[in-house]
């Protein structure tokens, strides 16, 4: 397994007021932006072992450093279909108290998100895809998402649109 | 809260579960000066440590209750009304400290009927104890003149002799402490199991020897660890007598309790939960196995009963008893209430012998009872003490004499966080299934009498005279879909108990059989029942851990209406009774038998497959290598279809080359002719065939020294005994590097204390020349006592000459060893213990616990 540890440590990784700094990583061949600052490691996987029974988005499990950490598809969780050559790298990330593997077809560079170049969400975009996602901003290679981690790891439906329904009720009153 | 509080808070809970048990027995001997002292400083200590915390409720009703037990201090007669009395102060007062743990303040509340109550009886007290004060206790007289105020301070200087008395040799810590020193080392022997694996067929010597001190100090650690998680019985004993007294008062009956093992330690999580279980048996034994005074008496027994309960390590295993010597269970009406209840028919409960019909007492439902009582009939039967102790790998059994008595045991384990497993293939993918609820694994291959057969569209197992639902994993798991019906008459089935359902899982091969970490789940795959954990293999696979529990509510076995009477599972090793035995051929010559129990699968292999290094022959499958051995001179190789058994030792696996299996057996292991060729330890009669029993070990020691090393030998317990630091310190870690488990102690009298606790060693070293009691002394004592005169004994000398040699062997040691001489030391135990080694019961029991442990 290859790790990817020490970070290099460019300004691009760093945030500096309105700016974000974002992994770029590609899965069912679009591009994605992940907060630097949640992101442990990012790893080469070498085996899953799948778990029988359980919700399509978990792949399995990977022993990261003797840590068990279970494996989600990003491209599965985004309703896309996965592409060639599939599930090559994870990107360690934790949380709600556990510790995850996203596992994404490849790896692009660091870049510094400007808050200048913050894009409203694009009208296409189904909503179950905007939920997942923290913002979009413009740059030189197109639109990039940044995903809401926290979201993107809630895999209980059931759990999520009850919270969804909390979070709805908090922010627009529960008068619906 | 803050820390003195919480300390407190701690302290005074422990101390007053401790004097509940001490009132009880201050009943039955009213003139124990030293309990009432201790009773009467505890009481002491929460009043004063309540006034300077401003628990003002507590303090009133401890000062009250102190008065009174400051009367019995001065000889007053302690009646069972004052017992009464202080008991139910005791419980006013846990009640205020659970409230206080609750909401971090007294609440509010009037205490001023106990407190009345206390007070006039302490007046009753001080009146009739006058005459007798005086002559016990003469500065008891100006106390009894002003009860209430000159009392406190009169005891004050009694009470500041009490800490150095009760000097603590302990420091609290935390759970949480605990648990975290668990959990790394949780990790470090998941570290230690991935080393072992990549070093495997690294042959540096010097690696090695760094590795294989790791793992021992691995081991020790994780034991060291366990220790300290462990509490000792004596906190669920503790509440014992009390509940005992009041049992009998309720019930009219006299009964005595007696309690042996107290000291015994276990897991503090599995602690609380053998404490509803305890209680309800001795509610029962008192309610139901107990006769009334009148009817003892026409019995011809003493008018007290006695209920006995002990508690005792046994096979890595906590052995649990409660006894009591009543009317012994009715079995004429237990199989009238079976039929009854449709539990069995007439003609099947009519064949049952006894002790199987007594085993219905624990079905669902079933109360023996004619009538409801306060006692044991609260809804809660025995079906609740067995579920509860199997929830926790456990079992329960109960024996009865009719008109002696009955009595019920539980064996359960010592922890719950590590546990042994068998590493299984389904449809390619391993699963960890722990070994707790696994009765036996049956072969469906060619050559097996077993077959799946098909009852009402469900697979079924007939094996010997039972029908068991069977459940193919791979289907329930959704891992494969039709695989060809040749590769399915190869699979296995593992049958488990669970509760009191009986089935069949259906498995590819079992590969390995582990010590696994049990790791949680992530939350959100959690509610995939048929899982219950994850872990990581030594070679970094991570595997699932199935749940048993969860694939029997999968399966849909129904557990309340299928009682089965069914013989306990036995984890431990097979009892001089019946073991199941292998007989097969191998060579020419009588047929060879090998106990099932040690056979880990059964494997038909190809010539291709065997390759012959410098080492002997191997066995190339699915990806790894096993040694392997001709079970006897003489076996056929074949191109094709050659069985092999395999057997495993700690996870290390080699196999046997047979020519053919013959049979399997239910006989008793009864060597009749023993034997001196290597590999065969004697001829035995096993149901009609005379066959020879092979020699494991010695296979094992030839193919896999190494695991002999660290599975068997390891084992051994040694008991060091010198009197000097400087050689215990040299010994001791000498005899650990050579694989031994040493206990060492600074005297002779130290070691006996350690032996009479029950602590038993495979041997003992000791010096000879020792201050109070030398080491001839030491020997010949130990001698004295049958239960002991079969540990051997080894003496450590500062020069051996003939004069010590003599001097040992009438003292009956077996060996003389200087003290600087430890390659002469280590000679003499290997040469002393391997002889142990070679009695079949001692292997298995080794092999087995290995494997379990």
């Amino acid at each position: 397994m290859i790790a990817i540890d020490a970070l290099p440590e460019t300004d691009a990784a760093r945030t500096y007021g309105d700016e974000l700094s974002c992994f770029v990583v590609y899965a069912g061949g679009a591009m994605f932006g992940l907060p630097v600052d949640a992101v442990h490691a990012i790893f080469r996987i070498q085996s899953i072992t799948p778990v029988p029974l359980g919700p399509p988005v978990v792949l399995g499990l990977v022993n990261l450093r003797g840590k068990i950490v279970t494996a989600v598809s990003l491209a599965r969780r985004l309703n896309m279909s996965e592409g060639e050559p599939a599930h090559v790298y994870g990107v360690a990330i934790d949380s709600g108290g556990e510790s995850y593997a996203l596992v994404v077809d490849a790896v692009g560079d660091a870049m510094t998100c400007r808050e200048t170049d913050r894009a409203p969400t694009p009208t296409h975009v189904s909503e179950a895809r905007a939920n997942l996602t923290q913002a979009y901003y413009r740059i030189e290679a197109g639109l990039l998402p940044v995903l809401d981690i926290d979201a993107l790891f809630e895999l209980n439906p059931r759990r999520s649109r009850h919270e969804n329904r909390a979070q709805h009720e908090a922010t627009h009153g529960a008068d619906t | 809260m803050d820390d003195i509080l919480r300390d407190f808070l701690v302290e005074t809970n422990e101390h007053i579960e401790a004097a509940g048990a001490q009132l009880v027995e201050l009943e039955r001997d009213p003139s124990d000066r030293e309990m009432i002292a201790s009773i009467f400083r505890l009481v002491h200590t929460i009043k004063g440590t309540c006034g300077f915390l401003g628990l003002a409720r507590l303090a009133r009703v401890s000062h009250a209750a102190e008065a009174v037990i400051g009367r019995m201090r001065d000889g007053a007669r302690a009646t069972p009304e004052t017992v009464t009395l202080i008991l139910s102060t005791i419980d006013r007062v846990k009640d205020l400290l659970a409230r206080i743990e609750e909401t971090g303040g007294e609440p509010d509340g009037d205490d001023s009927d106990l407190i009345e109550a206390l007070a006039s009886h302490a007046k009753a007290m001080s009146a009739g104890a006058a005459p007798a004060a005086p002559a016990r206790a003469p500065e008891a007289a100006p106390q009894s003149a002003q009860p209430s105020a000159a009392s406190p301070a009169a005891h004050e200087p009694a009470e500041s002799h009490a800490p150095r008395a009760h000097k603590p040799d302990s420091i609290r810590v935390t759970i949480e402490a605990l648990e975290s020193l668990m959990l790394l080392v949780s990790e470090l022997v998941l570290t230690r199991n991935q080393l072992t694996e990549v070093t495997r067929s690294n042959t540096d010597e010097a690696v090695k020897g760094a590795l294989q001190r790791l793992s021992s100090v691995a081991t020790d650690l994780q034991d060291a660890v366990m220790r300290a998680r462990m509490q000792p019985m004596s906190r669920v004993f503790g509440t014992l007598p009390r509940l005992v007294r009041e049992l009998a008062a309720q019930l009219g009956k006299k009964i005595d309790l007696v309690a042996e093992g107290a000291e015994t330690e276990l897991d503090r999580q599995l602690i609380e939960l053998v404490r509803d279980p305890l209680t309800h048996m001795i509610r029962n034994c008192a309610d139901h196995g107990l006769e009334s005074v009148e009817e003892r008496v026409a019995a011809g027994k003493p008018e007290t009963g006695c209920i006995r309960v002990s508690a005792a390590h046994e096979a890595g295993q906590i052995a649990i008893e409660v006894s009591d010597d009543g009317r012994g269970l009715d079995c004429a009406r237990i199989r009238r209430k079976a039929v009854a209840l449709g539990l069995a028919s007439e003609e099947e409960v009519a064949t049952l012998s006894d002790d199987d019909v007594c085993r219905f007492i624990f079905a669902p439902g079933f109360s023996t009872a004619a009538r409801v009582t306060d006692i044991s009939g609260r809804g809660v039967g025995l079906d609740v003490v067995r579920e509860n102790i199997e929830a926790i790998g456990g079992v329960v059994s109960v024996a009865s004499t009719p008109g002696a008595g009955a009595r019920f045991s539980i064996r359960i384990p010592l922890t719950l966080a590590i546990a042994p497993a068998l590493i299984v293939s389904i449809a390619g993918q391993k699963f960890a299934l722990p070994q707790l609820g696994v009765v036996e694994v049956v072969g469906l291959g060619a050559e097996s009498p077993h077959r799946l057969e098909t009852a009402q569209g469900a697979p079924v197992l007939r094996l010997r005279d039972q029908v068991l639902p069977v459940c193919d994993l791979s289907e329930l798991l959704g891992l494969e879909a039709g695989a060809p019906t040749a590769a399915r008459e190869e699979r296995l089935v593992i049958v488990m108990r669970v509760a009191a359902s009986t089935f069949g899982v259906i498995v590819n091969s079992v590969d390995d059989v582990q010590e696994i970490v049990v790791k949680p789940l992530n939350a959100q795959l959690a509610n995939i029942r048929v899982f219950s954990g994850q872990t990581i293999l030594g070679d970094g696979a991570v595997v699932l851990i199935l749940d048993s529990t969860g694939v029997a509510a999968t399966l849909g076995v129904q557990r309340t209406s299928q009682y089965r009477v069914a013989p306990p599972v036995e984890p431990v090793a097979p009892k001089e009774a019946q073991s199941r035995i292998v007989l097969l051929r191998a060579g020419p010559g009588v047929s060879k038998a090998l106990p099932l129990s040690l056979i880990t699968r059964i494997e038909s292999v190809d010539a291709t497959q065997i390759e012959t290094t410098g080492q002997g022959l191997v066995l190339r499958h699915r990806g790894r290598l096993t040694p392997l051995l001709p079970a006897a001179e003489g076996v056929q190789l074949r191109a094709f279809n050659q069985p092999v058994l395999i057997v495993g030792v700690g996870g290390e696996t080699m196999g046997l080359l047979v020519d053919d299996i013959v049979d399997i057996v239910d006989a008793p292991l009864d060597i009749q002719i023993a034997q001196d060729q290597p590999g065969v330890l004697g001829s035995a009669d096993f149901g009609g065939a005379i066959a020879e029993l092979l020699d494991l070990a010695h296979f094992i020691r030839a193919a896999r020294p190494d695991s002999v090393m660290r599975g068997v030998n390891r084992r051994f317990r040694i008991l060091l005994v010198d009197d000097r630091l400087f050689f215990r310190e040299m010994l001791a870690p000498v005899l650990t590097a050579a694989g031994y488990t040493v206990t060492t102690r600074e005297s002779a009298r130290a070691a006996l204390a350690l032996i009479e606790k029950g602590v038993t060693f495979d041997a003992i070293v000791t010096d000879t020349d020792m201050p109070e009691m030398d080491g001839y002394t030491f020997a010949r004592t130990l001698n004295a006592h049958a239960r002991w005169r079969e540990t051997p004994i080894v003496a450590l000398a500062a020069h051996v000459n003939e004069k010590t040699v003599a001097a040992a062997s009438a003292c009956g040691m077996r060996a003389v060893a200087g003290k600087f001489d430890r390659k002469e030391l280590l000679r003499a135990l290997d040469e002393i213990l391997e002889k142990g080694r070679l009695s079949i019961q001692t292997l298995e029991d080794q092999i087995l616990a290995e494997v379990g442990a």
